[in-house]
């Protein structure tokens, strides 16, 4: 969410418990614009924060040019000092599903996360269990990674791609209407398109090439792994990754104003297709 | 093209918004999107009412003022009002917001008026807001209340005159049973002769584990009375109790909310009863492990020393007879945050009673003649160790710092709120456990549990649900059973040869082949008649 949707979280992030207290909302609002300041970004966001044990990550990013690509992500364990945050290693990427325990708070710690027999995941099957070491920071950058490729949707028709390729907000976004609200099909996956841009464009009706370059959340597998709530009344509609549980996306239905955030433990849910339930 | 291009610019001029040359496009395709539009709409005339109105509706009647009571001359002490002192939804907004979480206050204070209304409505004694479950596609605002004593009798009439149906039920199908049985073993003795007597029907040896019974309304897991809805302005509606049963089921099991009551659980193992039961089990679950208040600001009553003698007493009569009630400690003086904020945890204790293995509060022995019987006997240590260990947990009040940590994930994290203003601070404690679960706390004066959840608890590894038991044999193996190749045209041929009368006349020999070809077919399927 943008930094001037900080200070009144209560009934943004509130409809679903998780909010910043006055204190958090107020530091962070000066924090992140003397940060925006110093890098020179066209605008700063709070993206969200993970619990840890000790202390809890807040999370922030910048872009300076292209909403999509030139992102700079900053960590911070009290709201004030800013760190930045580092590329997600590859190894990083493949051992953070794998950890099991808390984020403790303490960037510098190191985990050790053992590797069960027959794991796959890590390329080759393993013959016997192997314990790895993972520096915290390195696990929250995966973990960050990962949400942003796989939770973080944001409403159709927000990021509006130029004709010179540089995707910018969209000036002219005048929000979603109430049923368009309700279906997860008009929210778009905020990364580099995986699918091929005319597979995005021709899954609708009503397209529009500025707009659908992005892929659409009602593909992720299984079907339900995004749910969308309307408020009571019809004024915010909020979309929740089950996959990623704590990530929240609110929009006021009919006006321009959305934003996301992450409250969570930075855990990737895997036991989702068991606890989907069809009505 | 004209048109279009000055209707574009016409929309420009007027509305000047930013960084147009960008946007250009868009605009454009608004416009046209504006001209294919049919202008003469003769159903537009139609007001559609915004949903806001609907909202707007339900909550009308929460804002009028409550209407007064007749001045009645009963004491007022015995009017049995619940206490709405503590449950100053915009206080603790204040207390929520300082600590990181809370609801939209224009919900907290609707849910305070709907409480409001509720305890008018319902026979309540004391009334809490315990939380809110996020659902798929519904969610659950949740309060705690403590009915009267005479719902609660009125309850347990029905209770146990539905546990001695349930107990009629079982013999009549236990009766049932046995019937069939005779019926059955009857019917094979009148078929003998031709076709040959089947082998004895497979007897089910498996006894179902006795079951434990339910705690009743007012008792243990049942203690509170919870009551649900969907959005504020709804119906209060007030959930069953629970059964032993559900609370052992729900531990095995992973399942969302939809945000219907009605739902079907679709799991295995089976869970008895629809997601409004799944959601009760889950909510006592929750309160067993999350309810938590400041060291000292319940107390069991009496002088310290004595109560414990007697409650070790008490327990080491097997009763299960550890203390249930509590009550507020009238010369409770606080405890300094410095102490609550301690990583210990130990100035913190549960308030709530840990639910057993079993589904109960109290320990219920499924064998208590068998045990008394046993130790009649000489062999009592052997015995002893057959007989059924009493599942014990921590009594009541325990600190925290006793909690058992899941794997590598310990229970509670603990912050104060502010780094800034210490004076004010509270302490806010946040179970990994149960994700959502909270409880904050200013110096130990004025604590409140809250959960704002899914209603599910963390797994250190992923969840993989219970398999299912192994196949049981159906017939004893015998050679009635097994499977045997059949003999091949040598090998029958070799047989022929080795049973080959030594001189007969032809004619016998076409009989022996025929019986022999009988036989293997026999043979297949069955050993016991071989007539040789």
């Amino acid at each position: 969410m943008d930094i001037d949707s900080l200070l009144n979280t209560l009934d943004t992030c509130g409809q679903l418990g998780l909010v910043l207290s006055t204190e958090e909302s107020l530091t962070l609002y000066n924090s992140l614009l003397l940060l925006q300041n110093e890098n020179h970004f066209r605008k700063a966001f709070f993206w969200g924060r993970i619990f840890g044990h000790e202390k809890d990550y807040y999370v922030a990013y910048g872009y300076t040019n292209d909403v999509l690509l030139n992102r700079v992500f900053y960590y911070s364990t009290n709201c004030r000092d800013w760190g930045l945050l580092p590329r997600p290693t590859d190894k990083a990427l493949l051992l953070t599903p794998l950890c099991t325990s808390k984020f403790q708070g303490d960037p510098a710690l190191v985990v050790d996360i053992l590797i069960e027999k027959d794991e796959i995941s890590i390329g080759e099957k393993l013959k016997a269990p192997q314990v790895r070491q993972l520096k915290e920071e390195d696990r929250l950058a995966a973990a960050i990674h990962l949400i942003n490729e796989e939770a973080v949707v944001v409403p159709r028709g927000v990021l509006f791609q130029r004709p010179d390729g540089v995707v910018v907000e969209n000036l002219s976004f005048e929000g979603l209407s109430y049923l368009e609200a309700m279906e997860v099909k008009s929210f778009l996956h905020y990364r580099k398109a995986r699918n091929k841009w005319n597979t995005n464009l021709l899954t609708r009706n009503d397209y529009n090439y500025a707009i659908d370059f992005l892929d659409c959340a009602d593909e992720d597998v299984p079907e339900g792994c995004f749910v969308t709530q309307i408020s009571p009344g019809g004024i915010y509609v909020v979309v929740q990754s089950l996959y990623w549980t704590g990530f929240m996306l609110y929009h006021k239905i009919g006006t321009p104003i959305y934003g996301y955030a992450y409250f969570g433990n930075g855990r990737k849910c895997f036991n989702l297709p068991f606890m989907l339930q069809l009505l | 093209m004209y048109d279009h291009l000055t209707d574009v610019l016409n929309k420009i001029l007027a509305e000047r918004p930013e960084n147009v040359i960008d946007f250009f496009e868009e605009y454009s395709r608004k416009v046209k999107e504006k001209r294919f539009k049919p202008l003469t709409d003769h159903l537009e005339d139609i007001y559609v009412s915004p949903l806001r109105y609907e909202l707007a509706r339900k909550w009308q009647p929460l804002l009028r003022p409550l209407p007064v009571d007749e001045p009645s001359t009963m004491d007022p002490e015995d009017q049995e009002i619940a206490d709405m002192t503590r449950n100053d939804m915009l206080q603790l907004q204040y207390y929520f917001e300082m600590a990181a979480f809370g609801l939209p206050r224009t919900e907290m204070f609707a849910i305070l008026l709907s409480m409001m209304r509720l305890i008018k409505k319902e026979p309540v004694v004391s009334i809490r807001f315990w939380g809110k479950i996020y659902g798929l596609y519904r969610n659950y605002l949740v309060v705690e209340t403590d009915l009267k004593e005479e719902e609660y009798m009125k309850k347990n009439e029905n209770f146990l005159e539905e546990l001695k149906l349930k107990e009629e039920a079982k013999a009549l199908e236990e009766a049932a049973k046995l019937e069939l049985a005779t019926q059955e073993i009857k019917g094979e003795e009148n078929t003998t002769g031709i076709p040959r007597p089947l082998p004895p029907e497979p007897v089910n040896l498996y006894e179902e584990e006795p079951e434990a019974p339910d705690e009743p309304a007012g008792v243990g897991v049942n203690k509170k009375v919870y009551y649900v809805c969907h959005e504020v302005g709804d119906d209060w509606i007030q959930l069953p109790e629970v059964t032993a049963k559900q609370i052992r089921v729900s531990r095995l099991i992973r399942k969302s909310f939809t945000g219907s009551l009605e739902q079907k659980v679709d799991v295995y193992p089976e869970f008895p009863g629809n997601e409004m039961n799944l959601l009760r089990a889950q909510i006592g679950r929750i309160s067993a492990g999350t309810h938590i208040s400041p060291l000292g600001f319940y107390t069991f009553g009496g002088e310290g020393g004595e109560e414990e003698e007697e409650e070790e007493a008490e327990e080491e009569e097997g009763g299960g007879g550890s203390k249930t009630t509590y009550r507020e400690n009238m010369r409770f003086e606080g405890v300094a945050i410095r102490d609550l904020i301690d990583s210990s945890m130990s100035f913190w204790v549960h308030h709530a009673l840990n639910i057993l293995p079993q589904g109960r509060t109290t320990w219920w022995n499924p064998y208590p003649q068998e045990m008394d019987e046993e130790m009649g006997e000489e062999e009592e240590e052997k015995e002893r160790k057959i007989g059924p260990e009493p599942e014990t947990g921590p009594p009541l009040l325990t600190p925290l710092s006793e909690d058992s940590a899941l794997e590598t994930i310990r229970p509670w994290s603990v912050r104060s709120s502010s780094n800034i203003m210490q004076n004010y601070a509270i302490a806010i404690v946040r179970s990994n456990i149960w994700p959502g679960a909270f409880c904050f706390s200013n110096q130990g004066k004025i604590f409140q549990n809250i959960y704002l959840g899914d209603g599910l608890k963390q797994l250190a590894q992923t969840f993989s649900p219970k398999p299912l038991p192994p196949v049981q044999q159906d017939y004893p193996i015998g050679p009635e059973i097994m499977e045997i190749d059949d003999p091949t045209g040598a090998e029958e041929e070799a047989w022929r040869i080795a049973h080959l009368p030594k001189e007969k006349p032809p004619a016998d020999e076409m009989a022996e082949e025929e019986e022999e070809e009988d036989e293997d077919d026999e043979d297949d399927d069955d050993d016991d008649d071989d007539d040789d």
